[in-house]
């Protein structure tokens, strides 16, 4: 059976020391039969499922909290995604990685912060203010 | 445990399932192997005519095709998830999946699933963030007891 | 490939409707490059503010955005093809408004398309090549007046019409069933040539439309050979006297409906139906022949009748006949059953294409079905709309066709 390929985006937190460039380094030093390319955000690796996995491990080591991953669905420099074929725009999907990588330095810090020991925190959503309550401020400010 | 996650390409959701040993079903999965069947002449960006037939197991024809689509895409996902996160009014931009109704219905489909299913908030703040991460640590170790 | 006209593709839920490929490859086919205006992240919350709508769905949103940076700079494209998927009561809204709003501006050609995903690939065909006409031959639909002595050829599916012009005056016509489609032509020709004392050397330029352009294009060496739903628009909005602002042509043919919309007398949408004889002219032919008057009488007789006297279990032909026949045999008059045969047509077009496309006033008919009295007057019941039927309707295509082609002349 053939092996599962994989494609996988890896990020680094815009607040990480990591760079791009060092991704690279180290993943291509791995001795491992994968296809590396820098980005702007990170990286994207590509390989036997197995060995793009063990890569992604010694990867994330570089700063546990601050590198994040997933797979990809389209191999890297498939035509039907890139920039330069889709004759501008970015490709799709594009807009939401920018979005999440944003939010990578607060998610750091949760991880930070997050233990086993502490259980679930409860939330709700903020309820909205009550026709009752509204008219109340009302009447109080006159 | 195959962990569902919604939006189901987000990369922050999934790597959080994957960090606590659990596997991601993810959108992007699907359509890897989409991309990558040498069967399909002309692969589509995302879905195929088996997607949209699968729908209608759950729509009515009715239903405009882009609804159809994305809901037969998520199908394969939903028989596959073991447990689901869902994240509670995402930012749009956050791993979204750009249709309102499609996205509605999806989480009604994983909701009445009857799986363990958790709600997070969006990250709009740093403490709606710590919720979101320790929660999902939380549950994802309770999944393997 | 530098020659190919770039479109910009401005859409949500193309992909997912499984239509993308099919788009991409019948765009390739027309000479039209797609391409995907730029827009950042942070643009589109502002760009959605600036427009005033805020659509629940983020690609509507992406939609407006992608509009918008199209606005900023238009030199990114040469027009600009809109979807959403049919059926999407929001999709609709924002693609009817994005239209307007990139009609209002810019002077890029737009036109719109509902998706669905067994997506037919006539309609998207002619969608294309009617982008490509209004970028390519932009100049000469702007013409508003016809000059010179020029001839418009149109050679439908079942009738065959020419028109002669000069100096923006209609001074010979002719008018056949379509049999061969170069002698039916060659027909057409000659009567008009007839009727304008002329011969074929007096004719300085030569349009040629409708489904046989192509072969009537070179057999007779035609100046232009145009797809017909750029020349019909031009040709109702100038026989309506209505070339600026927006209008809708509706053109009930004797096998298939048109109806366009239009904005400065430049076609945006359309849809087009003929599936079924009951919705179509033919249904009013044998109408006609049924209570043994001629067509041209048909709508006078409708006018004095009431349609709702009739029952009409059904809009097949067949079986609509078969309703009409009976109802002449209970004792209905001949006027009601010519009336009710106009609302069955007129009830049919509304409910099974009209809905598919935003009305816009005024509504101008043409075709020869608009010379039937009658449907004017059950169109505009049902509608609540005003009814313009032009001189000539039933040449709107050929006089489209002359007065475009007004611009080859020296």
């Amino acid at each position: 059976m053939e092996k599962e390929i994989e494609t996988r985006v890896v990020m680094i937190s815009p607040d990480s020391t990591v760079t791009p460039e060092r991704v690279r380094i180290l993943a291509s030093e791995l001795d491992l039969d994968i296809t590396i390319k820098e980005t702007c955000f990170g990286a994207l690796i590509e390989g036997a499922k197995d060995e793009v996995r063990e890569a992604i491990d010694a990867i994330r080591k570089l700063d546990e909290n601050g590198i994040f991953t997933k797979v990809r669905g389209f191999p890297i420099g498939d035509p039907r995604v890139c920039r330069a074929t889709r004759s501008g725009g970015p490709r799709p999907g594009f807009h939401q990685l920018e979005a999440e990588y944003r939010l990578l330095p607060i998610i750091r810090k949760a991880l930070d912060a997050q233990s086993d020991d502490k259980g679930s925190i409860q939330w709700r959503r903020e309820a909205k203010l009550s026709a009752k309550r509204l008219s109340e401020i009302i009447a109080s400010s006159n | 445990m195959k962990v569902l996650i919604y939006p189901p390409n987000s990369l922050i959701l999934a790597d959080l399932v994957e960090r606590r040993g659990h596997e991601a079903i993810v959108l992007m999965k699907e359509v890897a192997k989409k991309v990558r069947d040498p069967e399909l002449d002309s692969p589509p960006m995302n879905i195929t005519e088996e997607d949209l037939k699968r729908s209608l197991k759950y729509l009515s024809v009715e239903e405009p095709s882009g609804v159809r689509g994305r809901v037969g895409l998520m199908i394969p996902l939903l028989d596959d998830a073991e447990a689901a996160i869902i994240v509670e009014d995402p930012d749009p931009s956050f791993g979204c999946m750009a249709c309102d109704v499609a996205n509605d219905y999806i989480e009604y489909m994983i909701r009445s699933k009857g799986i363990p299913t958790l709600i997070v908030p969006y990250p709009y703040t740093e403490d709606a963030a710590k919720v979101m991460v320790q929660n999902v640590t939380d549950f994802l170790r309770s999944l393997r007891s | 490939m530098e020659d190919k006209t770039r479109i910009a593709q401005i859409s949500c839920g193309t992909e997912y409707s499984g239509v993308q490929a099919k788009l991409n490859e019948v765009a390739d086919r027309s000479g039209i490059k797609l391409i995907y205006p730029e827009v950042e992240l942070e643009d589109v919350a502002d760009a959605v503010s600036e427009f005033g709508y805020l659509a629940k769905s983020p690609g509507l949103n992406l939609m407006i955005a992608r509009a918008k940076s199209v606005v900023e700079d238009p030199s990114v494209t040469d027009g600009i093809f809109l979807l959403t998927c049919f059926k999407c009561a929001e999709g609709s809204i924002v693609k009817n408004e994005v239209r307007k709003y990139l009609q209002q501006k810019t002077d890029l050609p737009v036109v719109t398309y509902s998706t669905v995903d067994q997506v037919k690939e006539g309609g998207l065909m002619i969608r294309f090549e009617a982008l490509k006409t209004l970028v390519t031959r932009k100049t000469l639909l702007m013409r508003t007046r016809q000059e010179g002595i020029t001839m418009g050829v149109d050679s439908g599916s079942s009738t065959t019409k020419c028109v002669i012009m000069k100096e923006n005056e209609i001074v010979g016509t002719g008018w056949v069933p379509t049999t061969d489609v170069i002698q039916s032509a060659r027909k057409v020709m000659d009567l008009a040539l007839k009727e304008a004392g002329m011969k074929e050397e007096n004719i300085e330029a030569v349009a040629v439309t409708g489904y046989g352009r192509h072969t009537i294009g070179d057999e007779i060496k035609a100046d232009l050979v145009q797809e017909e739903l750029t020349v019909n628009s031009k040709g109702a909005a100038y026989l309506a006297d209505r070339q600026r602002g927006e209008a809708t042509v509706l053109d009930i043919g004797g096998m298939d409906n048109k109806a366009l919309t239009l904005n400065n007398a430049i076609p945006d949408d359309f849809t087009m139906g003929g599936v079924c004889a009951g919705a179509s002219g033919r249904f009013l032919e044998i109408t006609a022949r049924r209570l043994g008057v001629d067509i041209s009488e048909l709508g006078k007789l409708a006018l004095q009748g009431e349609s709702r006297s009739i029952q009409m279990d059904s809009y097949c032909s067949i079986f609509g006949i078969q309703s009409l026949v009976s109802a002449l045999g209970e004792g209905s008059s001949k006027e009601d059953v010519a009336a009710a045969a106009c609302r069955s047509v007129a009830e049919q077009v509304h409910e099974q294409q009209l809905q598919e496309i935003d009305l816009r006033e005024p509504i101008i008919e043409v075709g020869g079905t608009a010379l039937i009295e009658g449907l004017k007057a059950a169109f505009e019941e049902i509608l609540g709309f005003d009814i313009i039927v032009p001189p000539y309707p039933q040449f709107a295509g050929a006089v489209g066709g002359a007065l475009i082609v007004s611009a080859f002349v020296k």
